[in-house]
Parts: C-alpha cells; sequence; structure tokens
C-alpha cells in the first residue's frame, strides 16, 4: 500500500506561526475531524485529551525531527492522518521538531498504524527530502511527492523472508545412492537440483526415488491388488550406483521466485497439491520454501 | 469442388502425418468449409452421424464402468495361469484372448488394458516382451473385425448401412474365426522354439492373486447383466427399431447412474475420450463436402466403369485397396470416405444383395490391412506407445516383418471367404 493513498490534501497544513504544541495538535484534530464529520466537540475534546495523556506516558517525538502523536479509537474502523509543517520548529525535550503527524486508528489495526511509522521514520532520516517536503505549496504537492517517490507502507513479507536459503541440494551426475544418503540423512522429501554455480536445473523428491522401482505399465493398471510382491521396487537398492539423479530429476516442475508474495505460495500449493516449492531467481537456485514454513513462520507468528 | 478438394487433401494429408493434432486437423478442416461457404453450417452439422457418436460415447461407459469391476485384468492373469508360464502356450491364448476382447470393448481399449499386463508376465518371466506386444496387437485388429461394435471402421459401416449386428455376426464372425485359427498355427509355427522360463521366475507368476482383482461382485453381476442386455438389444436392434446408440447409451447411463456419484464426474472427463469423438465430428464434415459438390458422384462413375459395375471384381479390388490403403494410413478416415463411394456405387447395381460382399470386403480390407505396418490402426500406434515409454523400442521393421506376414495370410482368406461364399 503507497503512503500517498492514506493522505488528504486537506488535512497537510504548513504552519508559518509559532504555536504551543497543543494548539498544533489541535488545529490537525480539528482538520481531521471536520473532514470526517466528527465535527462537533465529541470529537475534538477527547481527542486533543487522549493524546496529550498518550504524550506524558511516553514520547512521541523521534530525533530525526519528528513527532508522531497517535491514539486508537474504539469503534473507528479507519486510520486517518495529518500532518503539519512547522516553519519553526518546536522543542520538544531538547529534540527540534518540524514536522507533527498525527494518527488516529482504530483499536484493532496495530499493524498499519506500525508500518506508517516505520515508512514515517525513514523518510525522516533524509533531511533533504524533508526540506523539500517542507518547501513545497500545499497538500496536495505533498501527496504528489510522496506518490513519485512511490513510498510503501509496511514492506509485504515475500518467499524471500521465510524460505530456506541455502537448502541442501544435489547434482544431476550424482548417483541414486547419494540422493538416498541425503534424503535419509537430513529427513528430506525433496531436493533441488542445481550444477557446480548453483544454477537450477529441476528437482527430485522421494516419488521419483520410488518410481525408479515402479515401471510405466504398472501404472497404467486399474488395480494393483493381484500383485503381492514386486522385485524391480524390493531390489531398488541395485540401482543406486547406476543411475545418476538426471535420469530421475524433474526438469519441469514450478518454481516460485523469491518475490512471490506468501498468498501466492499457498495458492500455488493449494492449486498443484505440492508441499514444497523450488525458490529460484534468475535461474539461480535461491532456496526452499514448504508449507510447514509458511504455517510455522507466518500463521503461528 | 477444387476447393473443396484442396481442403480435405490437406486436411487428410495432416491427419495421416500428425503435424498437427488429428483432432484439430479434422475440425479446423470441418468448420474452414463453411467458412469458405462450401457447405452451410445446416448441411455440415447435419452431415455429423450421431448414430456413430453416441454410440462411441454409450460404448466408453460401459467400458468405463466395466473394467472398474476388474474382470478383464482378471481374464488376462487366469489365461496366463492357465497357460502354467509357457510363453508360447501365453502367447497364443493372449493371441485369443485380446482376439475375443476386441471384439466387444474395441481393439485400441482392449490394448490398453492388455498390454502392460503382458509386460508385467514377460517381465518376471524374464522373456522378451515384442514378440508378445506385436501378437497381440495383430489379434486385436482381428478381433475388431468380427462384430460390428469392434472396431471403428465396422461402427461406422453399421451405422451408415442397413446391416445389423446380427449381419455383422454372420458375415464377419466366420472368417475371422477362420483367420484367427491360422493365426495361432502361424504362432505356433514361428515361435515354436520356445523360450526357456526358470521355475523360479514361474512361480512368481502363478501366485498372482487374481481373485483379488473383482472387489465389488454386486457391480460385476449388475454390469454383467447390463453387457449381456445390450447385446441382445443390439441384436434385436432391427426389429426394436431403437437405434444402436440408443442401446449402448442406455446401457452406458444405467452402469454410470449406479456406480458412485463421484466417479460420475470422472468418468465423463477422464473416460469418455473427447478427442476421438471430435475428430469423427470432425471428418464427418469434410467428407460431406466431398458429396455436396459431386466429387464422390465422379468418382464412383470411373469405379463402375472399370470395373463394369460387376460385384465380383469390384469386391476384390475394394478388399485389397483398403487392406493396403489402411496399412500405410489411418483407416478410420479412409473408411469415412469410402463409405459414401460405395452408397453411391450401390445405385449403378440393380441387384442390392450384389452389394453385400462390396460392403463386407470394405469391412475386412480395412480391419485387417489396419495390421499391415505399425501405423496402420490405432491399436498399433497405442501399443507402439506403450512400448516405448517402458523403454522397449519396437522398430518400424521389426513390427512390420511380422504384420505384412500377418495381413498377407488374412486377407487372402478373406478373399477366398468372399469368393466361396457370395459367388
Amino acid at each position: 500500500m503507497l503512503l500517498a493513498n492514506f493522505l488528504d490534501a486537506r488535512t497537510i497544513h504548513f504552519e508559518p506561526r509559532i504555536l504551543p504544541r497543543e494548539e498544533v495538535y489541535l488545529h490537525i484534530i480539528k482538520r481531521l475531524c471536520q473532514k470526517h464529520h466528527y465535527g462537533d466537540q465529541s470529537c475534538i475534546q477527547p481527542t486533543l485529551e487522549a493524546i496529550l495523556k498518550r504524550e506524558r506516558e511516553s514520547s512521541l517525538t523521534y530525533p530525526t525531527g519528528i513527532a508522531i502523536p497517535h491514539i486508537r479509537m474504539e469503534g473507528l474502523a479507519d486510520t486517518l492522518i495529518g500532518m503539519t509543517f512547522l516553519q519553526n520548529p518546536l522543542d520538544y525535550d531538547g529534540i527540534e521538531v518540524s514536522w507533527v503527524v498525527l494518527i488516529l486508528t482504530d483499536k484493532s489495526s496495530s499493524k498499519i498504524y506500525l508500518n506508517i511509522v516505520a515508512a514515517l521514520l525513514k523518510l525522516s532520516q533524509d533531511k533533504e527530502l524533508v526540506a523539500q517536503l517542507h518547501s513545497l505549496p500545499d497538500g496536495q504537492a505533498v501527496i504528489h511527492r510522496l506518490q513519485q517517490l512511490g513510498i510503501v507502507v509496511g514492506s509485504d513479507i515475500s518467499i524471500r523472508d521465510i524460505m530456506i536459503s541455502d537448502p541442501v541440494k544435489i547434482t544431476p551426475n550424482a548417483t541414486l545412492g547419494e540422493l538416498d544418503s541425503l534424503i535419509n540423512e537430513h529427513k528430506l522429501s525433496m531436493i533441488p537440483v542445481a550444477n557446480a554455480n548453483n544454477r537450477y536445473l529441476g528437482e527430485v523428491n522421494i516419488l521419483d526415488v520410488l518410481k525408479v522401482g515402479v515401471p510405466d505399465y504398472l501404472m497404467m493398471m486399474d488395480n494393483l491388488a493381484f500383485l503381492r510382491s514386486f522385485e524391480p521396487l524390493e531390489s531398488l537398492f541395485e540401482q543406486e550406483d547406476k543411475l545418476k539423479v538426471e535420469q530421475i530429476m524433474k526438469r519441469d516442475r514450478k518454481t516460485l521466485s523469491p518475490d512471490a508474495s506468501i498468498v501466492e505460495a499457498v495458492y500455488q500449493m493449494i492449486q498443484n497439491r505440492q508441499r514444497y516449492y523450488c525458490v529460484v531467481e534468475k535461474g539461480f537456485l535461491v532456496g526452499v520454501v514448504t508449507a510447514m514454513d509458511i504455517f510455522r513462520k507466518v500463521i503461528k507468528a | 469442388m477444387l476447393a473443396a478438394l484442396a481442403i480435405f487433401t490437406v486436411t487428410y494429408i495432416l491427419i495421416i502425418t500428425e503435424w498437427i493434432n488429428k483432432m484439430l486437423a479434422a475440425l479446423m478442416g470441418g468448420f474452414l468449409l463453411v467458412l469458405t461457404g462450401i457447405l452451410t453450417q445446416q448441411t455440415a452439422f447435419n452431415a455429423i452421424d450421431w448414430n456413430v457418436i453416441f454410440f462411441l460415447i454409450g460404448m466408453m461407459l460401459v467400458i468405463s464402468v466395466l473394467r472398474e469391476t476388474g474382470i478383464f485384468m482378471y481374464i488376462a492373469i487366469k489365461s496366463a495361469k492357465l497357460a502354467k508360464g509357457s510363453p508360447l502356450r501365453i502367447m497364443m491364448l493372449m493371441f485369443l484372448v485380446t482376439a475375443f476382447l476386441s471384439a466387444f470393448l474395441g481393439s485400441v481399449t482392449t490394448i490398453m488394458i492388455l498390454v502392460p499386463i503382458v509386460m508385467l508376465i514377460t517381465g518376471e518371466l524374464k522373456i522378451k516382451a515384442v514378440p508378445f506386444i506385436i501378437t497381440m496387437v495383430i489379434a486385436s485388429n482381428m478381433g475388431g473385425a468380427a462384430t460390428m461394435i469392434g472396431d471403428p471402421p465396422n461402427i461406422l459401416i453399421g451405422s451408415a448401412t442397413h446391416y445389423t449386428f446380427l449381419d455383422f455376426i454372420f458375415n464377419l464372425t466366420p472368417p475371422v474365426v477362420i483367420i484367427a485359427a491360422a493365426s495361432v498355427l502361424l504362432i505356433l509355427l514361428l515361435f515354436r522354439r520356445n523360450i526357456r522360463v526358470s521355475v523360479q521366475n514361474r512361480a512368481k507368476l502363478m501366485s498372482y492373486k487374481e481373485q483379488n482383482l473383482i472387489r465389488n461382485k454386486r457391480i460385476l453381476l449388475i454390469s454383467g447383466i447390463v453387457v449381456a442386455l445390450m447385446l441382445v438389444g443390439l441384436a434385436l436392434e432391427s426389429t426394436l427399431h431403437l437405434g444402436t446408440a440408443t442401446v449402448s447409451m442406455s446401457a452406458g447411463l444405467f452402469l454410470l447412474a449406479i456406480s458412485d456419484r463421484k466417479r460420475v464426474e470422472q468418468v465423463l472427463v477422464n473416460d469418455i475420450d473427447w478427442v476421438t469423438i471430435f475428430f469423427f465430428i470432425g471428418l464427418f464434415m469434410i467428407v460431406e463436402s466431398l458429396v455436396k459438390t459431386g466429387f464422390i458422384d465422379t468418382l464412383a462413375e470411373q469405379v463402375v466403369s472399370i470395373t463394369g459395375g460387376s460385384p465380383r471384381p469390384t469386391s476384390m479390388a475394394i478388399l485389397w485397396l483398403s487392406g493396403l490403403f489402411s496399412a500405410i494410413i489411418d483407416n478410420i478416415p479412409f473408411v469415412t470416405a469410402m463409405i459414401p463411394m460405395l452408397e453411391k456405387l450401390s445405385t449403378y447395381i440393380p441387384d442390392q444383395k450384389m452389394m453385400d460382399p462390396v460392403w463386407w470386403s470394405l469391412a475386412l480390407g480395412t480391419c485387417l490391412g489396419g495390421n499391415g505396418t505399425l501405423i496402420g490402426a490405432s491399436a498399433n500406434i497405442v501399443a507402439i506407445g506403450i512400448a516405448k515409454r517402458n523403454g522397449l523400442k519396437i522398430s518400424f521393421r521389426e513390427y512390420t516383418r511380422l504384420g505384412i506376414l500377418f495381413t498377407l495370410v488374412s486377407l487372402a482368406i478373406s478373399a477366398l471367404y468372399i469368393l466361396l461364399r457370395y459367388f
């Protein structure tokens, strides 16, 4: 989500006067309340009091010269942002603040608020940019500038953040025996195949290994109930030195990009009934992502 | 007429060479005829023989439920055990089982069920699978020739003519039985140097528990009754005036309705060979253009002027020519084009009885000729494909060496039969 999309030109103000802190807040709150039809005292006064109370409890200023007072309001069901650029900085216990951003958010939406704060903090570190914003003529110009910069709220997590980077891998000319020991040792059901330069070539999974002992003609039968044992399957190990990984690996399995979103990975997993994906970037293997990783790191976290 | 002929020729070349998918080629050709105004959409659609289309769909439904019962695998494994593991006896028995099943299931389905089993058996016995596969392909095309429902050419002929299911049995089953018997003798001669099989490997084959394959006796019983009723329905078709498609669809829909509800969708999506169905639809449209533009008339006139309209040379010419053509090209498009030609031809022959040997010659020639080469019939291509996926390469030469021999023997017997019985 773009930060610019959260802003409204009418709630962005440039203040040439020297005003006390409360006055600054009051102006912002008034503008927010007006815009959102809470234009009566029941909106303005309690909000101001809540902010001042919050301010007494903990500092709302950051060393980069920005103050971000905020409160959570029951039943707001929205996130509202108002800001004032001060020509004459305010003194907050020794920190010079020239940019006040006030955020009103719903009780339940902590994540959006935190992400907005993070985006603003990052912005405020860029002295040149902040100066530029101060010199703009109006709110519309500020929104336009932020839009141009493409400032996003909360970088969405991608596969890269949760994948197993540097996974166990195998080369195509390794033998079936070597593959078997890797599977055994690491308790894996899928291993990516890559060459010495880490270029992705395919993958090999536990079913590909078992398939060595089950010829195609057996797969064509409707029913195997008559067969109690099958020698080629039971003597699979005899193939361990003869077969190379490249003979059984699958080259056409779908892979994911590290920039893919979590929801896309989940979509692919469900759609293709596949719990593991190799993560490939520009032809190189960069990781493996499993349904269990997503479950643990995203759902449970 | 030239434009129609051009579209027909290009489409048939694409179908025969399979440069693009057969079904795609046939449908594209069919609709191109409508686009170019050679046929109106209505004429093109009217040319589709819906009796053939629904008969095929009905049979596919019946077969898919029957397959589920495990009866076909049971028969195959039981036969191999009856042969007590002797390769030659297995080969001969499998030949007969394949021919018999093909007469009712169609050659392609039979091959798809039996070839994997024979590969398993030869694998366990540690003997070569290729001679078994080739002889089974030959058997499947022979068996298919025996009945109206065995092979697509016969289904097409049966639907286009007044001949009934029983007519096919009376006229085609006897020669096919003789041909099959002769072929078993030929196998005995060719493969008499029996291959040795170790006791240990034979024991593996004998330990198969084929009785486990029959999981649901109730469904098997019901399917058996339905299939028997279907055959009775087909036999009585001329007196009941139902149409063969209605008989097979009734059987298929009934079996589907009583089977597992979840399976219904699976059967409709996977077990009905829609590619084949649409291939037929396209073919009917294309051939109609030759009829409408008068090309078939001209061709029939030519044939009459050469043979003098006499049934005897006409029958012989049709038998050997269709045998030759079916060996080198797919016999389905060939028969589809031949049918309107023979229909036209019959208008030049005063006594309609005399057309009988001509039609039976077409049926025998196309079905048996399909054995000639690797690409003569769909069953051949399917069997070679299965073998290839299992690492067995059957070369054109390896197949044709046996194929030509069996084809010549069967066509010679057919010629003798036609001459002795009808003239």
